[in-house]
């Protein structure tokens, strides 16, 4: 199994602000990969770093086993839609498939065409005056016609209104059915990667709390309820993620590969977006105690 | 790439190309009227007064010749800032080099065709420009005889092509470093001013080493005399080689001495009026006897036949080899930059 993406104490510094840190990752090639994590995390930098839009300061990564950006036919592999699906206003329709056709020696004009035909847009109009849904589709549609075989999107449907969104979504997941690539996808909401996706990246805090299959993940995790009291006496198998007591009781989100038989525990499933809050919590306090250690102000 | 690197580029190219056309239909229309009341001045020179004729090729032409030159002056700049300046700055700015520099063409492969179609079509634009001029104003040019002035050397032959591919280089590294259309414009500009006014003044004239001649007091020239408070001053115009860059004309007495104050003052007593009141002249440019009082012109005589007139000098014969180094140095300085941005986007920017 080739991975999509892998690496290894990835970093990336702006100055002395680290976008993202001691990021490691093996993600397996023909997964729909949510990346999720509140904004400013380093999610944009990590897909950046993918396509080698930037270089790491530290650490490695490679994209389908080749270092990003390193030649033409590497970059023909990937298709990247940008946050804000940036094209160029000037531009007709017409035109970037055009340059799409130009620089893209896998290009598949014939798919390109449809797409945009079964989008119901006019060829000759110009990228500059279509609506936000339309500029997304486009952006998508150039990324896919290159049949590149991973897919990444950074925020693609965020500034799309909801119906936009699920067809976006929707087009997408037919895309990845038809053509069998791997799709890494960022969104600051889960509800967005829910849907479609069944491998997940956390991403808080400039690190990765948590990544892997989307069954696994639920099916390990859980979330107990019971009477407060100290949580030193979990068993070892227990990984505690996140714990809040009140007078009468206490919740505690743990990770643990065994099922979890202490009936003083009632034992409850999570949702993805509950995971995923509880990593993000997670990373807040210790980014907190971080910052309250160094005697800085929180 | 090119291809497409041409395609976001037809806009600009097609604005260009307007002016150029509208400046060669004003000189396809005026130019052989030029020409024509040229070869009859030729043709008249040789038999007497010809002022009439001289002064309609000056002034028909004028209007036509100072909006030419003023144009030729600044296109290469207009190229900096409306083509270089914006090449990759809008492209950062608006975010589009994400889409760019994801598509199947490596980063290296899509800022060297960038840089080569619009860095050699501002060669060729401002090319175009200058080969048109100087066709039309050759007239003028023979008759003013005043090659190295600014307004024939800067707009003429291969000087423009090197100031364009200096001004692109400028234009696109303002934009890769400022990653903004307008603030690139206006360095562009500013550069670009300063660093070709810089050059002209200071670094032009000293290329290739001056010479110097050595002659009698040309009394054809500009020359007079000045008192300001440190004293009287003889003043020589820098006279005129034909198309040559004269830089200064100095009077070089017997060991070098030069034409003091104290020389004058002993030399030429009557010279002497009344106190000054700040600068005060005496005369000026007047070319011997006539309305010039006696002890002008007898001071004048007595300075020829003591002290020599030495002229500092580039001969016309090097007209060509200062384009051409002039031209290199501008190209060399384009290309560096435009080496530098390659090197600050393959590494620094995103």
């Amino acid at each position: 199994m080739t991975s999509a993406l892998s690496a290894t104490d990835l970093g990336k510094r702006y100055g002395r602000k680290w976008a993202l840190s001691n990021c490691s990752l093996d993600i397996p090639e023909g997964r729909v990969v949510g990346l999720v994590g509140p904004n400013g995390a380093g999610k944009t930098t990590l897909l950046h770093l993918a396509v080698g839009l930037l270089s790491p300061s530290v650490g490695s990564i490679t994209v389908l086993e080749q270092t990003p950006a390193s030649s033409a036919e590497q970059l023909g592999q990937i298709g990247f839609v940008a946050q804000d699906t940036p094209v160029y206003a000037g531009l007709s329709i017409a035109a970037h498939l055009q340059m799409g056709a130009a620089l893209n020696s896998t290009w598949d004009a014939q798919l390109a065409n449809r797409r945009i035909h079964d989008l119901g847009l006019d060829p000759s109009q110009r990228a500059g005056r279509l609506s936000g849904g339309q500029r997304a589709q486009l952006a998508l549609t150039l990324a896919i016609a290159k049949r590149p075989s991973l897919l990444l999107l950074d925020e693609p449907v965020a500034s799309l209104d909801p119906l936009a969104r699920r067809e976006f979504l929707a087009i997408l997941m037919e895309v990845v059915v038809d053509h069998h690539v791997s799709v890494i996808l960022s969104s600051h909401l889960v509800a967005d990667l829910e849907r479609v996706c069944d491998y997940l990246v956390v991403l808080a805090a400039s690190r990765v709390q948590v990544n892997g299959d989307i069954d696994e993940l639920l099916s390990t995790h859980h979330r107990l309820v019971g009477t407060p009291r100290d949580l030193d006496n979990l068993p070892d198998t227990v990984h505690l993620i996140e714990s809040s007591s009140t007078d009468r009781q206490t919740t505690v989100t743990v990770r643990s590969v065994d099922p979890i038989m202490d009936p003083a525990w009632s034992v409850e499933s999570l949702t993805m977006e509950d995971l995923v809050l509880a990593y993000m919590s997670q990373a807040e306090e210790q980014r907190r105690d971080l910052v309250r250690s160094k005697g800085g102000e929180p | 790439m090119i291809r497409f690197a041409w395609r976001q580029f037809r806009f600009q190219v097609l604005v260009v190309t307007l002016l150029l056309v509208a400046v060669a239909a004003v000189f396809l229309i005026t130019g052989p009227h030029l020409a024509h009341d040229f070869a009859e001045l030729k043709g008249c020179k040789a038999n007497g007064d010809c002022n009439y004729l001289d002064n309609a090729i000056q002034n028909g032409s004028n209007k036509i010749d100072n909006f030419s030159t003023a144009l030729s002056l600044a296109f290469p700049a207009l190229l900096g800032i409306f083509w270089g300046a914006p090449l990759v700055a809008r492209e950062l700015e608006s975010g589009t080099y994400r889409l760019a520099w994801s598509q199947g063409v490596t980063r290296s492969r899509w800022i060297i065709s960038k840089f080569a179609v619009v860095g050699l079509a501002s060669m060729i634009a401002a090319g175009l420009m200058s080969w048109m001029l100087t066709w039309w104003a050759s007239p003028i040019d023979t008759l003013n005889a005043n090659r190295f002035g600014s307004v024939v050397y800067d707009t003429h032959y291969l000087a423009p092509i090197a100031y364009a591919a200096f001004a692109f280089g400028v234009g696109v590294t303002a934009g890769v470093l400022w990653r903004r259309t307008l603030p690139a414009m206006a360095t562009t500009l500013v550069v670009y001013v300063a660093a070709r006014d810089t050059f002209d003044l200071q670094l032009r004239s000293h290329l290739l080493s001056t010479l110097k001649v050595v002659s009698k007091l040309s009394r054809s020239g500009g020359y007079g005399f000045e008192r300001t408070p440190n004293g009287l001053h003889f003043l020589v115009s820098v006279g005129s080689l034909p198309n040559s860059l004269v830089l200064n004309a100095v009077m070089v007495g017997k060991h070098g001495a030069t034409v003091t104050s104290q020389w004058l003052t002993t030399n030429c007593p009557k010279l002497i009026g009344p106190p000054p009141s700040g600068r005060t002249r005496v005369g000026i440019g007047i070319k011997g006897g006539g309305t010039a009082p006696k002890s002008f012109s007898q001071c004048v005589d007595k300075i020829a036949a003591n002290f020599h007139q030495v002229l500092t000098y580039q001969p016309a014969s090097r007209f060509w080899p200062f384009q051409w180094i002039e031209g290199s140095i501008y190209l060399a300085v384009g290309l560096a930059l435009c080496a530098f941005s390659y090197w600050w986007l393959r590494r620094r920017v995103a």
